[in-house]
């Protein structure tokens, strides 16, 4: 099971200190959280991709281009790349680019963007949300695995005989993950490609989050992809940590309270029943996460939220400290021993390459003999 | 025949309030009618005050917590409804518009709905009218012909001129009621096959 931490990019000022960080301190603090998470041993780090202040993230592939030239483990994704506003060309080209440079360490989650205004400023329409999605992301899936390309769709200007360069990284796409929190419409889509499915359940509680999980499960295998327990799960969560709850609770209480979303809303103990949210101990948040499993089945990637609603960069390296050291260890042995035998792993460039050697190898012994040699054998 | 469910929501912020007041005497009124036919009756009670914070919360949140998701499917799931606001500042009160704000904008397509509205004086009585009606047209609803207004008199000497109203209003309901109201797809029991999807 892999784990990691997402980034919005909210550019948030601190209600204890009434700091507001610049949007390049927030940049190099995203990179250095990225940088850390390497170092404390988690799997994954993500980033979302954002067109309006007060977030920074706007071109993810320089911010996660500049990360892969400084880590050599640890899997670049997003969180999420916006298959509806952006031109399906691009991400193509940008993605494999990416693939080269971090030599395969790349996925993308796929998500449209909730924002209205960001639709009209690349030429869109916020109505067309799940057939942009629909559409652009069929043609992302043809450019990578197409050598040339005619195309003609309802969004974007027709290709004739196009080649999206660089190639994917030894023909390979990158894995995609697609992000929804409450269209069936895209659980439909990741079920129908065999991709994985992400639930970012931050801000949902537990009974949607497992409607829409339940649904690409049962389409999973309805497309004949596997069972429906082998279908690639990855989930959000929030968290706060200190060694002693209380501790853990009075600290992040003026964040939750003022946080960007659900500040000024609900309470931090409605929140805390109602979603995933764990403000507490190491031990309390290992066993809320844990207890997704029961929900949800196992899965296949845990990304946590910790880096928002204007938390110093400090608070946050602590944060990422006490998840590679106390957490996500346990978290590994105990999911590892759960899971069964037949449930795979989430696809990373290797495992993808490994599939693709086998599928091709398999295509040679199993080539119907040609008439020639059955009339050479029969002879 | 199976009973039909009845959804009363009111709106009052005091206790007792007079649109309490008003959604008892319609709720009453709607069951005899339906006894009277020889239909049982649910009346499902909902005082919109009961879920004031959660109901900002899910403004907030974008979700309801499991309480307000329980009033909300049982909205949903009712075979007919009675709202009743107490008139703001020319308008339905904005706690009445929360609830419906935060209900999901097909619940209520194909259900009919029985319109009252309570005040301080009968000179605003077209609320019903021009702001409860159009609300309920937008959200697809069948509000019934008859909308019942009551104003502080209709409780003492115009009283006698509300009680016909009522009655005209839930008959007016209950004729609504014979008509199939038509169940809401749940796209997840039936998910868009994904051809359909690529080919729309």
């Amino acid at each position: 099971m892999q784990f990691g931490v997402f980034s919005v990019g909210d550019v948030t000022t601190d209600p204890t200190t009434g700091t507001t960080v610049s949007e390049g301190e927030r940049i190099k603090a995203m990179v250095r959280i990225a940088l850390k998470a390497e170092e404390v041993g988690l799997d994954v780090f993500a980033q979302g991709e954002h067109h309006n202040p007060p977030f920074v993230p706007s071109s993810p592939t320089t911010q996660l281009g500049f990360i892969a030239a400084q880590t050599s483990k640890i899997i670049l994704s997003t969180s999420t790349t916006l298959i509806t506003t952006n031109d399906p060309v691009k991400i193509a080209e940008d993605y494999a680019m990416l693939q080269h440079l971090a030599d395969g360490r790349v996925d993308l989650m796929m998500g449209r963007g909730n924002t209205g205004p960001v639709y009209p400023w690349f030429g869109q329409d916020i109505r067309n949300g799940i057939q942009l999605a629909v559409e652009n992301y069929a043609l992302l899936r043809r450019l990578w695995r197409e050598e040339v390309v005619d195309w003609e769709g309802k969004f974007r200007t027709p290709l004739q005989a196009f080649t999206s360069t660089p190639r994917p990284l030894d023909d390979v796409p990158p894995f995609v993950w697609h992000g929804s929190i409450r269209s069936p419409e895209i659980a439909e889509q990741a079920a129908y490609y065999g991709d994985g499915f992400f639930h970012n359940n931050i801000f949902w509680p537990i009974t949607h989050t497992k409607r829409m999980i339940e649904l690409y499960r049962q389409r999973f295998e309805h497309y004949g992809h596997g069972a429906a327990d082998q279908a690639i799960v990855g989930l959000g969560g929030q968290i706060f940590m200190r060694k002693n709850s209380q501790d853990a609770v009075r600290e992040f209480r003026p964040y939750f309270d003022n946080a960007p979303v659900y500040g000024h809303g609900p309470s931090l103990e409605d929140f805390s029943r109602e979603t995933p949210l764990t403000v507490g101990s190491p031990q309390e948040v290992i066993e809320r996460t844990l207890s997704f499993r029961e929900h949800f089945g196992d899965y296949q990637r845990q990304l946590f939220l910790i880096d928002h609603a204007g938390l110093p960069l400090k608070t946050v390296l602590e944060q990422l400290d006490i998840l590679g050291e106390e957490v996500v260890p346990v978290l590994r042995k105990e999911f590892a021993a759960l899971k069964p035998a037949h449930v795979p792993d989430a696809p990373t460039h290797a495992s993808l390459k490994a599939a693709a050697e086998r599928a091709r190898d398999l295509e040679t012994i199993e080539e119907p003999p040609t008439v020639a040699a059955v009339e050479e054998s029969s002879r | 025949m199976k009973d039909k469910v009845i959804a009363v929501v009111t709106a009052g912020l005091t206790t007792p309030s007079s649109s309490r007041l008003l959604a008892d005497q319609l709720a009453e009124a709607v069951r005899d009618e339906l006894s009277g036919r020889g239909i049982g009756s649910r009346i499902e009670l909902i005082e919109v005050r009961d879920h004031a914070h959660d109901l900002t919360n899910n403004l907030l949140t974008g979700f309801p917590s499991s309480s307000l998701r329980e009033v909300l499917e049982t909205v949903a799931g009712a075979d007919a409804l009675i709202v009743v606001s107490p008139t703001f500042s020319a308008s339905y009160s904005g706690l009445f518009k929360m609830f419906f704000d935060v209900l999901d904008d097909q619940a209520l397509a194909g259900k009919p709905v029985l319109l009252a509205a309570t005040g301080g004086t009968e000179r605003h009585s077209l609320v019903l009218e021009f702001a409860l009606r159009p609300l309920f047209a937008y959200l697809k609803a069948l509000p019934v012909s008859t909308a019942v207004y009551a104003a502080s008199t209709d409780w003492g000497p115009n009283a006698a001129g509300l009680r016909p109203r009522i009655a005209q209003a839930a008959t007016e309901l209950v004729a609504a009621l014979h008509n199939e109201t038509p169940t809401q797809a749940d796209p997840f029991e039936n998910p868009t096959p994904f051809e359909d999807l690529l080919n729309s």
